[in-house]
């Protein structure tokens, strides 16, 4: 049935949740009227609809939809004035259900509430509703308890009026069943089209006819106003492959700057950790350390198995005490400070730290290094290249700045002085739409484009002034050659107009003979039309003809038969169709009915709900503020 | 005991008259203006507790429905009827029963529970019942009665749906021509509400309209033979 029901069932569930929101809007001017300049969108009987509340609504409405589409989500479709109010006009019935809802002393009870939270699965434990689990998740949302439930109490009143408008429709089974009978008829028809190639070589198409189409439709060939333009581009990297640093400069800045050029110490380290917990056992601990470290004292070489036997650091003690490589900075104070005191291979006495009587030795020394001007020439050469083009360009963009706006009528002086090289574009339309604007490399900037075709520029041929095209990116134009706004020559579209014309003729003529043909059969003359592709149409299977064909086929009257309709079917051509059989379709199987049914309940139902919804419109004042809802657009 | 100079006793004395010609009025006055506002506040306690009350029978009204407990449905909303007839929820009710009981087959206490709503709902309520109602009659085969929930005035909105049904009723009772007339002047409702934009709402723009739309077109069609 209803394509567009099938298709996006979404529609169908709009009256009960107002979840999608559609985009087509038509005549939406007559009720809205200035509401006054305060921000408010829209007054609803004595409520008013405000900004944050709007706000709010397009926010969720954002995310709605950009669930529902996925990556095809543009947000742009959302600031279309459409968009917007469609947005609000589904926030005002909300306001209209609440209203009424209010007015009929309507409320959703306490029973009903507690029934439905302790219903949340989301808030159960072991299937019991659970009240730490309630009350995290109300932290979790940002609400206390009370605006908690006062929000739900609302949605559960809203759904009391809803449901009893929205899911008590009765279709009458008459009615549903006519319904079934009308999709599922099937009719039988034979097929004749009358292409308009057919009358190709009747036609013939004078000049003066092109010409007149060309001169009434002389929009359709318009070229948009152009220029060609010169320009140089000035920018921090020009500068820099013109800047030079000398071999002095480069060893003045290592010689001041030497301690940036050595490579950090790192020191590797074993260690014994006896661990110290309250007062007490510190004694013991340290006892207990020196008794390890005289063991050392008599076999020094045994430090890795002692520190595998006594030492209590637990990430360290299986590897012989070992810690690896470290910089300073990274262990405890007096440990770091033995060790970056200690040399190579030496064994410290007990040192104390915050963990315990550490027992250490130092195993090996890295980097500490000074590294040669040689080794880090290029480093600094690029380092002060890039400091001395960044002061350059500073001053450069002001000259550049000066000299484009004071010798206006060349770029020539500019490129000299800072060495930079004029370039050609190509031609450039004055109002190129996005993807067009990104291929016109620099000169794809709507600023350049609108001082390149500002009305100095293209009367006097003067320089625009320097755009910022980009961070530290400077560009001046000039227009070398300008094309205004033209159309198209007669005689490069000569030939698409004629043939052009030629089609519309063809067609008419195929229409033409089609119709008389169709009125001759009607009227009962004998059949001796070449009937071709016999096939049975229904409207539940309608893919076999073209809509308008199927539309003309049903609306035919079947009271004799055969019965014949011809329509325009697109390309130019014309179809006749013979009905020579009308039946039931004997594919409607059982599911299929119901199927439909439904469709056919639902459709009902929302009509009645939209019709509940207007009635509510007329009986309550509401007035929408035009001019608010339209100063955010321009946002 | 404070002395009052002569002045003070002329006021006092002033006062004193005054009150004894008008004291009764203004006691009186004031005994109304409260009795007004007790009996105001009364009667909108009394309408709360009415409506909490008759909220409770509505939820367990629904509840019934949704589990098929026809018999709960029927008492449930037999309570609302009958005890809170001026409640809002007594309409609300009626129209979930009568739904209820009308995909059960039972027509009769489907339109026992509809016809309550156009005697005693409000304007949109009782549109609603009236559409339901002629369906309910269309499927008993009273043409005429059907007919009847038909004409008349309805709440801005309803005219299209209206008109549809009118076509349905006519058109089982094989008046062609007059089921025809009745379905156009459904088509022309909507587009008329499409172009003026009046009773607007986000269901009735045209393409949500597009389906419906769609269907009257067919049923239009089905007829055939349209001059």
């Amino acid at each position: 049935m209803f394509d567009a029901v099938r298709n996006n069932k979404k529609i169908v569930q709009i009256f009960l949740a107002l979840i999608t929101l559609p985009f087509a809007f038509f005549g939406v001017d007559s009720y809205m009227r200035n509401a006054g300049a305060g921000s408010d969108l829209a007054s609803v009987g004595d409520t008013k609809i405000t900004q944050p509340q709007f706000e709010q609504a397009m926010r969720d409405q954002q995310d709605r939809m950009r669930q529902t589409l996925g990556a095809n989500f543009r947000p742009e479709i959302m600031h279309t004035p459409e968009a917007r109010m469609a947005v609000l006009n589904s926030l005002i019935d909300q306001r209209l259900l609440l209203l009424e809802a209010n007015k009929g002393r309507l409320g959703a009870g306490d029973d009903l509430l507690r029934e439905v939270i302790m219903k949340i699965s989301a808030l159960q434990e072991n299937g019991q509703f659970s009240m730490e689990r309630y009350e995290s998740a109300l932290r979790a949302q940002g609400m206390t308890q009370t605006q908690f439930e006062a929000q739900l109490r609302q949605d559960l009143t809203l759904q009391q009026l809803v449901g009893a408008v929205g899911d008590t429709g009765i279709v009458a089974k008459t009615a549903a069943e006519a319904m079934m009978r009308i999709q599922t008829e099937e009719r039988q028809v034979a097929e004749l089209r009358i292409a308009p190639e057919q009358f190709d070589a009747q036609v013939k198409i004078d000049a003066a006819a092109v010409r007149k189409y060309y001169d009434e439709n002389i929009k359709q060939f318009e070229l948009p106003e152009q220029a060609k333009a010169e320009y140089v581009v000035l920018s921090l990297d020009t500068l820099l492959a013109q800047t030079t640093v000398s071999d002095a400069e480069l060893k003045a800045w290592y010689d001041s700057h030497k301690d940036r050029y050595q490579q950090p110490e790192e020191r590797r380290a074993s260690h014994i950790l006896l661990m110290t917990g309250g007062d007490a056992d510190k004694a013991k601990a340290k006892a207990k350390a020196e008794e390890v470290l005289k063991e050392l004292e008599k076999s020094p070489a045994r430090f890795a198995e002692l520190a595998k036997q006594y030492s209590q650091d637990p990430g360290s003690a299986a590897n012989g005490g070992d810690l690896g490589f470290f910089g300073r900075g990274m262990m405890v104070k007096p440990f770091e400070d033995t060790v970056f005191k200690q040399k190579e291979g030496e064994i410290s006495g007990l040192v104390q730290s915050e963990f315990g009587y550490h027992i250490i030795k130092l195993t090996g020394i890295k980097g500490g290094k000074q590294r040669s001007f040689e080794e880090v020439r290029a480093e600094i050469e690029g380092d002060l290249k890039r400091q001395a083009a960044a002061r350059k360009f500073a001053e450069a963009a002001e000259s550049f700045n000066n000299i484009v706006y004071e010798q206006s009528d060349s770029l020539q002086p500019a490129a000299e002085k800072f060495g930079l090289k004029v370039q050609q574009s190509n031609w450039l339309p004055k109002s190129p739409n996005p993807q067009v604007l990104a291929a016109l490399g620099p000169l794809g900037n709507e600023k350049v484009l609108a001082a390149l075709f500002s009305e100095d520029s293209l009367k006097n041929r003067r320089n625009t002034e320097a755009v910022e095209i980009a961070p530290n990116t400077l560009l001046a134009a000039r227009v070398v050659e300008h094309r205004p706004a033209a159309s198209k020559a007669f005689d490069t579209v000569q030939g698409d107009i004629e043939a052009r014309l030629k089609a519309q003729e063809s067609a008419a003529l195929a229409k033409k003979a089609g119709e008389e043909k169709l009125a001759e059969l009607q009227k009962g003359a004998e059949d001796k039309v070449g009937w071709a592709l016999v096939k049975s149409v229904s409207r539940l299977q309608g893919r076999q003809v073209p809509p308008a064909a199927l539309q003309a086929i049903f609306k035919a009257s079947v009271d004799k038969l055969p019965s014949y309709v011809g329509v325009e079917s697109g390309n130019g051509n014309y179809t006749l169709y013979k009905i020579m059989k009308v039946g039931q379709s004997a594919q409607a199987d059982e599911n299929t009915l119901k199927v439909l049914q439904r469709e056919y309940s639902t459709l009902t139902a929302q009509e009645d709900f939209a019709a509940y919804l207007a009635a509510l419109r007329a009986r309550y004042k509401i007035d929408v503020n035009k001019a608010a809802l339209e100063t955010r657009e321009r946002q | 005991m404070a002395t009052y100079d002569l002045e003070e006793q002329e006021q006092l004395a002033e006062m004193k008259a005054w009150w004894k010609q008008y004291g009764n009025l203004v006691t009186g006055i004031v005994a109304a203006a409260a009795i007004g506002v007790i009996a105001w506040q009364g009667w909108n306690w009394y309408q709360r507790s009415q409506a909490g009350q008759a909220s409770m029978v509505y939820n367990v009204l629904q509840k019934a429905v949704m589990e098929k407990d026809l018999q709960r449905a029927k008492a449930a909303s037999g309570e609302l009827l009958e005890k809170f007839g001026r409640t809002t929820y007594a309409p609300l009710g009626a129209l979930t029963a009568a739904k209820a009981m009308f995909d059960s087959g039972d027509l009769k206490t489907a339109k026992l529970q509809l016809t309550w709503v156009v005697e005693h709902g409000n304007d949109e309520l009782r549109d609603l019942a009236r559409l339901r109602l002629a369906a309910v009659l269309l499927d008993e085969k009273a043409y005429d009665e059907a007919l009847k929930q038909l004409d008349g005035k309805t709440a801005p909105g309803f005219a299209v749906r209206f008109a549809e049904s009118r076509g349905d009723v006519l058109g089982a009772q094989g008046k062609k021509e007059e089921a025809r007339s009745a379905y156009q002047a459904a088509l022309a409702k909507l587009d008329e509400a499409d172009a003026s934009g009046k009773g607007k709402n986000s269901l009735q723009d045209k393409q949500a309209n597009a389906p419906y739309r769609e269907m009257l077109q067919q049923k239009l069609d089905s007829l055939g033979g349209s001059k």
